[in-house]
């Protein structure tokens, strides 16, 4: 029985940062139009870079989360404009092209990391949080801990830019329709950039978070990306508490299969769901699903 | 009359040309090299593969990151089919590897060919992923240690036998696509699906009927491959950076064009082979294809073949479909 609630426990403090991955893949899903198949990436492009730095100059790693922030929001500014010329654009099958471009990212962010940093698994190092914690007799490591508190923060404060703010309203507006934004005198294309930055520094932060707790290679990347499609497919587009849920659940269903099953059989279990979920509700799960 | 391939204007011509391309590719063993023929060997092999990512990409519209996963399919069926234990001949493991990819394919299509193409695309590479997690786990399969298949030191058959099979591949592919009332249901699928549905085509079937298409023709040649490499692992046959290159081969040649996956197959290979010899096994080349994909889909989206003066209409009236078709595009930032 303490097994399971440990289980459940470590399960939800690592589906707290699922959440802050999926929160912003899925506003830029809504808003660009275009899913970001380098989601994974910019997880293992986030913690890779708090590596890095933090051993060069000697800060924790978590003192540099804010940075992490900036520099990738910087980064994904750049690019946006790119994933929005490529979906607008005037050739056949925009859709498809936007796929494929964010496909191209993420190999080419990948071959980046691995040409410089190999196939070596690396943990991003901190010494702020060590040890366990232990309340009623269940245990969670600190790290982890950390960095649910860190996600909830980061995610809260998110929501409230979305929710209270005028440029917040402007985002959801361009989310719900980007002809009806447009003629309310909302710059689409640049509200498409900044929730892509937004969701590049956030998703960045969060793999630097991550990082701490398992270890990085580029080639987990991929891994990633399917979990926030994942969050996002149970979710439905649009859906904020949906997003919540699911990645809580996948937290547990990730903790439950590791504990029971085996490490190994993560993706296949996801797998799985995925397709019963797709089978079973392919409205239910949202309504921009359907072609 | 269907559109003609963009490969030229004369008919004879193309027939002309094709001829001498197949004359070439039959008499190349007694030309060169078994250096050559292996390489060679190994353009068949891509130029088939990436055709079939044509099929569901540029035909039905419905970009697919799991083609690895038909053609790690492939390659176990034959491999595992001809361990000693079990001892089949290796052309009976090929309809064996086609029925199986088949099967999966109708599998995952059913519930992902429904939805948006980017549903389609990342439950596509769920299952490339999960055929490789399985791989690893179960034991018929030898786990990450892989399984070894009978040797067989022919360059010649193998070279043969692959480029047959690719042959047949772009023949089938071509008859059914740009010859058929099929080919005309794909397309009219991917161009506008809702006027498909209202011409009384069954959609969702078609899409399903392409797919399949288009994993059996991985999972035939991967069943190939594996007895001419002799040695297969989830490293070799189910990695990634396979669905990469078809992803940069198809791009490059041109998508949704007949001839457009050859020609990419046969420049990137080359390109590959090339950097291979000079500079080792580099994982540079995953930059490289990365970049190159960006580059094309920025600034060329229709691949090499749109730089022929024919091609440069019938992009026009796909310029103009994808106009007509997708209202995105009438919310152009206001300025």
């Amino acid at each position: 029985m303490t097994g399971l609630v440990q289980a459940l426990v470590g399960g939800i403090l690592i589906g707290g940062l699922y959440v802050a991955i999926s929160i912003g893949f899925s506003l830029s899903f809504g808003v660009l139009d275009v899913v970001d198949l380098a989601v994974g990436m910019w997880v293992v492009i986030g913690a890779f870079a708090a590596i890095v730095v933090s051993e060069a100059i000697g800060i924790d790693a978590f003192a540099l989360l804010p940075a992490v922030f900036v520099v990738f929001g910087i980064v994904g500014w750049i690019i946006a404009p790119l994933i929005y010329r490529v979906r607008m654009s005037k050739y056949a099958l925009p859709a498809l092209m936007g796929l494929a471009f964010t496909f191209g990212l993420a190999t080419l962010i990948r071959g980046g990391l691995l040409t410089v940093f190999g196939y070596n698994p690396r943990t991003v190092p901190t010494s702020l949080f060590t040890g366990n914690i232990s309340i009623f007799g269940i245990t969670a490591p600190m790290i982890r801990v950390a960095g649910f508190a860190f996600a909830v923060i980061a995610t809260a404060l998110f929501l409230a830019f979305l929710f209270y703010t005028r440029t917040g309203l402007a985002i959801r507006a361009t989310a719900q329709s980007k002809e009806n934004a447009g003629l309310m005198g909302i710059d689409v294309k640049r509200i498409s950039s900044l929730v892509y930055a937004i969701y590049t520094g956030l998703t960045a932060m969060a793999g630097a978070l991550l990082g701490a707790i398992y270890a990085m290679t580029p080639e987990v990347g991929l891994r990633y990306t399917l979990f926030a499609f994942f969050v996002v497919v149970l979710a439905g587009l649009g859906s904020v508490v949906g997003v919540m849920v699911a990645g809580l659940f996948l937290g547990i269903l990730q903790s439950l299969v590791t504990t029971y099953v085996g490490a190994n059989y993560t993706l296949l279990v996801v797998f799985a769901v995925l397709f019963v979920a797709l089978l079973l509700f392919p409205q239910g799960i949202s309504r921009r699903g359907i072609a | 009359m269907s559109k003609r391939p963009a490969s030229g204007g004369n008919p004879y011509l193309n027939l002309g040309v094709l001829a001498v391309v197949v004359a070439v590719m039959c008499l190349l063993p007694l030309m060169t090299s078994p250096y050559y023929v292996r390489v060679a060997t190994g353009v068949a092999l891509w130029a088939g593969i990436a055709l079939s990512w044509n099929v569901i990409c540029g035909y039905a519209g419905y970009i697919s990151f799991g083609h690895v996963a038909f053609f790690g399919i492939g390659a176990y069926t034959t491999a595992i089919l001809m361990q000693p234990q079990h001892d089949w001949d290796f052309w009976a493991t090929l309809p064996v590897a086609a029925v199986i990819a088949g099967a999966v394919a109708a599998l995952v299509g059913w519930p992902a060919l429904r939805l948006k193409g980017a549903y389609f695309a990342i439950a596509t590479w769920a299952l490339a992923e999960a055929v490789r997690e399985l791989t690893t786990v179960v034991e018929f399969t030898g786990g990450s240690g892989g399984l070894s298949t009978p040797i067989r030191a022919d360059d010649n058959f193998f070279f043969y036998t692959m480029l047959g099979a690719s042959a047949i591949a772009y023949a089938v592919c071509y008859l059914l696509l740009e010859r058929s009332k099929f080919g005309f249901k794909v397309k009219a699928v991917r161009d506008n699906e809702i006027a498909a549905r209202a011409q009384g085509i069954n959609t969702n079937l078609v899409k399903i009927q392409a797919f399949m298409l288009s994993a059996v023709i991985p999972a035939v040649l991967g069943g190939i491959n594996a007895y001419w490499i002799t040695f297969i692992n989830p490293q070799s046959v189910l990695n990634t950076l396979i669905t990469d290159q078809l992803v940069v081969m198809v791009l490059v040649g041109g998508l949704g064009h007949a001839w457009g996956p050859a020609l990419g197959a046969a420049a990137m290979f080359l390109l590959q082979e090339q950097l291979r010899v000079s500079y080792g096994e580099t994982t540079a080349y995953i930059i490289i294809v990365g970049a190159i994909v960006m580059l094309i889909v920025l600034f060329l989206p229709d691949g090499l073949v749109s730089l022929g003066r024919r091609a440069r209409r019938m992009r026009l009236i796909r310029q103009y479909l994808g106009r007509a078709r997708d209202d995105l595009v009438k919310t152009e930032a206001p300025r």
